[in-house]
């Protein structure tokens, strides 16, 4: 009896943990997409910060990041996905919660962001990805600076 | 590119987030850039405010003069303690202080900084994810690559802040950025005050990253905060944020060396000498 409830339940883990990590896969390929959009920035001399954040949310969720930015600093944000024919967006707001000057570039799997930030403090990183197919999207954010 | 670890706090936020959000029925139509009022957002704001690398600030600094930064470094003479919260914060000081020594190009003090890292993790217990990064630190120092040494010491503190994460020493792993941040601080305000302009006293301009440390102090566990060393800081930091309350985020010079002299005091205590 024990052994015959054993076999299921070793199945049932077993594919519980390959859920667990194809879905850590894809989140880490949203990561992967916002570093290949970094490296032309590399080779323009911007600094690709080591840590980055990333998750899953509903479609079209947004989400907000508080960032300490200095000015004199060029800051360039990479929000990536794994998922297919999404919105990808990504703005910058000053303390007073308005635009600031920026840059964007958008491709398949990732919407760049660049900032030069007016004066020195805290923004606020706002960002949302929609799928039109997926109820929940993957999304990871990376960052430089020169 | 090697993938490091998100933040300790992503990953549980990740699941609940998506727990939260598949359970709420939401329209998102606005695209975009009009303006943002964290009274109305129809979203998730992240209580955590990211922490700036020491590099951020230093690039800063490069842009606005050549300050004489063999002035700022320090000799270090590390405490002995076993104190893994006295240990922390003293890592973080030791990467930042790494960070002045690039800046004044002192190869004799990266190499004994170098030491030190390797010195510090061992006694954390994180030596051998440490290692390789000193060595890349040698070999970058004797190839002239600052800008490989500065990479080099970012990497290391984020090495150790996500090892600490993995191993759920979460605290631990904010006295690594804390010790740093102080180290930071005491030399972009020493710098700032003996060259003052306001525009270089704009970089002081961070008071919710002060109130984000203070909040991650609050929350330690009592144990923690029992220690004499992490009630002085918690103190200063209410002195730093006190200081930091200006109109235009511009800071006189008064208060620049008030935030410095508090910096220095902190650091003094956390290496167990006499403030300068």
């Amino acid at each position: 009896m024990k052994k015959a409830f054993l076999k299921p339940l070793l199945l049932c883990c077993t594919l519980w943990l390959a859920t667990v990590h194809l879905a850590q896969a894809t989140v880490d390929e949203a990561y992967d997409h916002t570093m290949e959009a970094a490296m032309p920035y590399v080779e323009k001399g911007y600094t690709v910060r080591q840590d980055y954040w990333n998750g899953e949310v509903e479609s079209g969720q947004k989400l907000a990041l508080r960032h300490q930015l200095f000015k004199g600093n060029d800051y360039v944000f990479w929000l990536g996905t794994a998922n297919e024919d999404c919105k990808i967006e990504i703005s910058v707001f000053d303390s007073k919660g308005q635009p600031v000057h920026m840059e964007r570039e958008e491709s398949d799997f990732t919407s760049t962001v660049r900032v030069n930030p007016p004066n020195t403090g805290t923004y606020t990183i706002v960002f949302s990805v929609t799928s039109k197919k997926d109820r929940g999207v993957t999304w990871a954010i990376s960052y430089g600076y020169r | 590119m090697k993938i490091f670890p998100a933040p300790s706090w992503m990953p549980h936020c990740s699941g609940l987030l998506f727990a939260l959000f598949a359970s709420i029925a939401t329209a998102q139509n606005s695209a975009g850039v009009e303006k943002f009022d964290p009274n109305n957002f129809p979203g998730f704001v992240m209580e955590e405010v990211v922490v700036p690398v020491p590099s951020e600030i230093f690039s800063v600094l490069d842009k606005l003069g050549e300050p004489n930064w063999k002035d700022e470094v320090n000799e270090l003479i590390i405490p002995n303690t076993s104190n893994r919260t006295e240990l922390s914060l003293i890592f973080g000081l030791i990467v930042a202080e790494g960070f002045v020594a690039v800046q004044a190009q002192d190869k004799q003090a990266i190499e004994d900084i170098g030491r030190e890292v390797i010195n510090v993790a061992r006694k954390l217990g994180l030596e051998k994810p440490v290692s390789r990064h000193a060595k890349s630190i040698t070999d970058a120092v004797q190839q002239d690559d600052w800008k490989g040494v500065r990479r080099e010491f970012d990497q290391t503190q984020a090495t150790v802040r996500a090892e600490m994460q993995r191993m759920k020493d979460s605290d631990l792993a904010q006295c690594v950025s804390l010790g740093g941040w102080l180290r930071g601080t005491a030399s972009v305000t020493s710098v700032i005050s003996k060259n003052y302009s306001a525009d270089r006293s704009e970089l002081l301009n961070q008071p919710n990253l002060v109130e984000h440390f203070i909040n991650s102090v609050t929350r330690m566990p009592q144990t923690t905060k029992n220690n004499q060393l992490i009630t002085a800081i918690s103190q200063g930091l209410t002195k730093i944020r006190s200081d930091m309350n200006v109109p235009r985020g511009v800071f006189s010079l008064e208060k620049t060396n008030s935030i410095r002299k508090t910096s220095d005091d902190l650091l003094a205590l956390i290496l167990k000498t006499k403030a300068n």
